[in-house]
């Protein structure tokens, strides 16, 4: 009983049972009134999923190698107005230059982390400030709108009244990194670099390429949730994307990838996009106002970033062996006061 | 290590990493003010104290920040919520008169950060994680308290900070005066020096026997008191505030804190740094306005600026791991 109850603790699992806790959690508050488990509700998670899910993937490719990227919300934003200056005629052109500049911009990052030897949060500030002033020039500082509404319509019409063309993408795009992660030898290659980079390099891993890699494929992946989003909007505004950070940081956290490196996969960081979707339109479906949203998003972090920090098992082990200790005082001195009497 | 360029191996073999950074800072120091000073209008009392006025606000924020990058603990996103909370308990608060509602606003950013900072001194828990953690939960909180509306000045007296000590904004002496007091306890207590030796090797300050709990949850104390301040200010200066009111600011500060020089691995780094760091980027941004720049070349052209510092400052340093 006890081993079964680790094991849905276990860091693989974690995220899933977090996501199904919720869910139950959600539907016991609902209590069967149907707002919750509807249709609706999940079309509208995976809405939320579309655009948060792969600036999360990309973010937490880059703390799988022990990096932290900040500049994904500039990249999505980057990638976005590209999308919808040069996309009129064709979106599939502008698409493709809206993932490309991000792709560039991440592999630059990373050129820059690796030859000069520069920590990602540096380089990263740097990066996220320069793209969103890029931002700000190609748009002359004001929103966008975007001509071929045909495309935002076809990118939200619905598939199986679940899903949308967006969500669907966004969900291609995970199960390729996990089949990319899984099969072929760059998951291991990043996962050994963010385990111990000196090890991997010693053992013959040429790890300034992964990082460049995994910059490039951020890059890439929050670029595009830009592009999926501004076309699905119809517009792209250089402001107003820049809240999507921390949320982003939160759902790879809860998706179980480590903050120290070389723990966590793609479809744990999917389970831990949807438990915060989950939580927004779950919550807001069932008439909560939206400040609770926040306050148990918060609670969770909180709580996972105790779990997971190095020093609770130490702190445990003490205020055990503080308590037997003090158990055994007060056993020694009741048996003594005994053989007094 | 990785493989060094081979120019700069030579470059470096003529001066020594340290002689070329300092080369480096100078040259760019002098172009700076070169430039500033050529600007027609930089010198008139308008636009110093407009830059004075603009640089106390981040300012303050950016002296906390120091104190979460100099132990070790990268940077915090909760700052700018912190700034607008306390920008608002500030406000609210203003009915019981002005120095405790400043008091008050102050001791709500030194508890609430200095909390985080037992959890990372503590538990080690991640710092960034921690702030994440710790926005969300003041964002929530303030929702719940405000119901998401704008917060007034309950009672009068913020025209105090508004005016001015003889020629100099009074915004600004808060924030000097923030700068002098952070510097003083970095440099010259003992909480400071051990502040910088669990930034530079945590294991070696515990093999010191050295209360990490203790340190890292009074740099975040001082955190969240200068984020505080820059908060108080912030509500003065727009005479009322929402949790709006200081988005950006945790951006804006660890960006001038890295221009300033501070190592973003922890161990080094000071006031005066960040002093330098957020006159910089000011008077980068004033010179661009002056020149007649777009505002989004503006943007452009400060976000290249601060790349190319932070490339720079760490030219001579060594990537570690």
């Amino acid at each position: 009983m006890k081993q079964s109850a680790l094991l849905l603790l276990a860091p693989a699992v974690r995220p899933f049972t977090i996501m199904i806790g919720t869910i139950v959690a959600l539907g016991l508050i609902d209590r069967g009134s149907g707002y919750f488990f509807s249709v609706g509700t999940i079309f509208s998670v995976m809405q939320l999923f579309a655009t948060l899910g792969l600036v999360a993937l990309g973010l937490g490719l880059s703390m799988l190698v022990r990096e932290f990227d900040l500049s994904v919300a500039g990249m999505m934003s980057l990638g976005g107005c590209i999308a919808v200056l040069t996309g009129g005629t064709s979106p599939w052109l502008g698409a493709c230059l809206g993932v490309g500049a991000g792709v560039i911009s991440g592999l630059l990052q990373g050129l820059i982390m690796t030859r000069l030897g520069l920590s990602s949060v540096g380089v990263t500030l740097g990066g996220l400030l320069t793209l969103q002033g890029l931002t700000y020039v190609l748009t002359g500082n004001q929103t966008i709108s975007y001509p071929n509404m045909a495309v935002a319509l076809g990118l939200n019409a619905p598939i199986a009244h679940l899903l949308s063309v967006r969500s669907a993408a966004a969900l291609a795009v995970f199960a390729v990194a996990t089949l990319v992660m899984t099969f072929t030898h760059v998951g291991r290659d990043i996962i050994a670099t963010g385990s111990d980079r000196r090890a991997s390099r010693i053992a013959g891993l040429n790890t300034d390429r992964i990082m460049i890699g995994v910059f490039a494929a951020s890059g890439a992946a929050s670029a595009l949730a830009g592009v999926l989003l501004s076309y699905s909007l119809g517009a792209a505004s250089p402001a107003g994307l820049s809240d999507v950070l921390a949320p982003a940081a939160a759902a790879a956290i809860v998706g179980g990838v480590s903050v120290v490196g070389g723990r966590g996969n793609a479809p744990g960081i999917a389970a831990g996009v949807l438990t915060l979707c989950i939580l927004r339109s779950g919550l807001s479906a069932i008439g909560v106002p939206p400040f609770v949203h926040d306050l148990v998003t918060g609670g969770i972090l909180l709580v996972i970033a105790v779990l997971d920090a190095p020093d609770l098992a130490r702190h445990i082990t003490a205020w055990r062996f503080a308590r037997a200790e003090r158990r055994a005082h007060t056993y020694s001195r009741e048996s003594r006061d005994a053989a007094a009497t | 290590m990785s493989e060094l360029a081979a120019p700069r191996r030579r470059v470096r073999r003529l001066f020594g990493a340290r002689q070329l950074g300092l080369i480096i800072r100078i040259v760019a120091g002098a172009a700076i003010a070169v430039f500033a000073l050529s600007t027609p209008g930089f010198l008139t009392p308008l636009s110093v104290n407009a830059l004075l006025t603009a640089i106390s606000f981040v300012g303050c924020v950016a002296v906390g920040m120091t104190f979460i990058t100099l132990t070790g603990n990268i940077m915090s996103l909760a700052l700018g919520a912190t700034v607008s909370a306390s920008a608002l308990i500030f406000l609210a608060s203003l009915s019981l008169g002005v120095a405790p509602a400043f008091l008050i606003a102050a001791l709500f950013g030194t508890v609430i950060t200095a909390a985080q900072g037992f959890l990372v001194g503590y538990f080690r828990a991640n710092p960034i994680l921690v702030s994440i953690a710790a926005l969300s939960l003041l964002l929530g909180a303030a929702a719940f308290a405000t119901g998401g509306h704008r917060i007034y000045p309950g009672g009068a007296g913020i025209e105090f900070f508004k005016g001015r000590m003889g020629a100099v904004p009074v915004n600004a002496m808060f924030f000097f005066a923030t700068v002098i007091v952070g510097q003083f306890v970095i440099s010259w207590t003992r909480m400071g020096r051990l502040m910088t030796m669990v930034g530079s090797n945590a294991r070696a300050a515990i093999a010191a026997g050295i209360d990490i709990t203790a340190t890292v949850t009074v740099a975040y104390a001082m955190a969240g008191a200068c984020a505080a301040i820059g908060g108080v200010l912030l509500a003065a200066r727009y005479g009322s505030g929402d949790m709006e009111l200081g988005a950006g600011y945790d951006y804006s500060a660890i960006a001038a804190v890295l221009v300033g020089g501070t190592g973003i691995s922890g161990g080094s780094g000071s006031a005066w740094r960040t002093l330098i760091g957020v006159i910089v980027i000011a008077v980068i941004e004033v010179v661009l306005l002056l020149r007649g720049f777009s505002e989004q070349l503006q943007y452009l052209i400060t976000g290249l600026i601060v790349l190319s510092v932070i490339m720079l400052h760490t030219l001579g340093e060594r990537r570690q791991g």
